[in-house]
């Protein structure tokens, strides 16, 4: 069953239709949620809300990039998650040492030791991609972790293709500098002044 | 980070080196970029560390999903006469009831209601009374009540107080409703004949503050009711 139908029967209220969307789109909701919280916890819950709020509104999808619709509505619960965190000064940054207990991504050629180190980056990552603006984060997460075009990137966040552009050129350079000057601390097969 | 000589235009590249990297820009700017590259190590090497970063986050491991995100709707089950649904009527209803209620209280304080054709007050102890032209000698042992005055008094009494409005005692000789015409005993004129209107507590013809009171616990049970209501609808839909 394609997309768009398990999208129209989930339009006529087939929650089993849905479920099989929220199981192709949940693992980058929750990425994205991770990456944007920071702990795993709030993560969870804003990733479940999105799908909650998904199907709600399933009827009132008018067709184009499902993904950048779901997404949309994940930025949206990520962002009332920060407005409740700061409301009750929750500081999320220490679950920027994220449990990144993944499977290596290639499986067939990525050594244990590449995996360690790939790992080890994603923390550091993680820590730099905290110190970014919201919206910077966002957009960054968006393009270069989950890949999204600059138009999809638009979608998801309701902003015009330049500030899309605008975002992503100082969110880069910001988390270059971070990492720059922590570049001791980076694996050195990963360091940006070789 | 990066300093060039030609700082405007360094800065100008710079903020399009993003771009360059996602290889979204046009021929022309692509051109006039590369241009610049050749000649200005410190944007080449602006450039050459935000590509690494794009690449470092490019392999940024993907994280699994620690359970499901799957919704559940609950089985479609029966709904109770006050489920959601019901918040339909039970919203103009209490509006209505609620409006009701206000202007009998509006009525009630203003006195609008009452009824000075002496009819039934609902109560039982106002009657509409004529009394015989024998009721001038019996007034004394008229047993008659005044609304807001505890406790019974004659009726010559209640007249020489001054007040015009009282209830006769069931249990006096003439409280009996006697259809004769007597003079009015209403005032200091003593009976002339005419009918003698003795007024009940509300004054008008049927329970008022019973009224008052059964239309206050309606409105009471029917909030009660669109909250239950309303919970009821949230409950709706759930996680997996």
């Amino acid at each position: 069953m394609d997309e768009q139908e398990l999208i129209s029967r989930s339009k006529d209220g087939d929650v089993e239709a849905f479920n099989l969307l929220v199981e192709q789109y949940q693992r980058l909701v929750y990425n994205l949620a991770l990456r944007m919280l920071g702990n795993a916890e709030a993560a969870e819950d804003a990733s479940q809300d999105t799908f909650l709020s998904a199907y709600k509104a399933i009827g009132k999808f008018r067709g184009g990039s499902f993904k950048s619709w779901v997404l949309h509505i994940a930025a949206n619960s990520c962002r009332d998650k920060q407005r409740v965190a700061r409301r009750y000064h929750i500081i999320s940054l220490d679950t920027l040492l994220l449990e990144t207990d993944d499977l290596p991504q290639d499986n067939n050629t990525e050594s244990p030791e590449d995996y360690a180190l790939r790992r080890e980056l994603g923390r550091f990552l993680n820590e730099g991609l905290a110190h970014l603006p919201e919206d910077q984060r966002l957009v960054v997460i968006l393009s270069d972790v989950q890949g999204l075009r600059y138009e999809e990137v638009a979608q998801v966040t309701g902003s015009s293709l330049g500030t899309v552009k605008s975002r992503l050129n100082r969110g880069r350079t910001r988390l270059r500098d971070f990492l720059l000057q922590r570049e001791e601390l980076l694996p050195s097969k990963f360091r940006l002044n070789k | 980070m990066f300093r060039g000589k030609g700082e405007p235009l360094c800065r100008k590249v710079r903020g399009m080196l993003s771009e360059y990297i996602d290889n979204s820009l046009n021929s022309e700017d692509k051109s006039f970029i590369e241009r610049h590259l050749e000649t200005c190590e410190a944007c080449s090497k602006e450039l050459e560390s935000l590509r690494v970063t794009v690449q470092l986050l490019h392999r940024m491991p993907e994280v699994s999903v620690p359970r499901s995100f799957t919704v559940t709707v609950p089985q479609p089950r029966r709904e109770s006469a006050f489920g959601p649904s019901s918040l339909r009527w039970l919203r103009p209803a209490t509006a209505i009831v609620a409006i009701v209620l206000v202007v009998l209280l509006m009525g009630d304080f203003l006195h609008a209601f009452e009824n000075n054709a002496g009819v039934n007050s609902g109560r039982g102890d106002a009657t509409y009374v004529q009394l015989a032209p024998s009721y001038a000698a019996t007034e004394q042992q008229t047993m008659v009540t005044v609304p807001g005055i505890m406790g019974q008094m004659s009726l010559a009494t209640a007249k020489a107080v001054g007040y015009t409005e009282y209830a006769m005692v069931p249990s006096s000789p003439v409280s009996q409703p006697i259809t004769q015409p007597i003079p009015s005993v209403l005032g200091d004129e003593g009976p002339t004949g005419a009918q003698v209107i003795v007024r009940g507590e509300a004054g008008v013809g049927w329970p008022l503050r019973q009224t008052e009171i059964g239309l206050g616990a309606v409105v009471f049970v029917l909030l009660a009711l669109i909250i239950f209501a309303r919970r009821q609808r949230t409950k709706g839909i759930g996680a997996g």
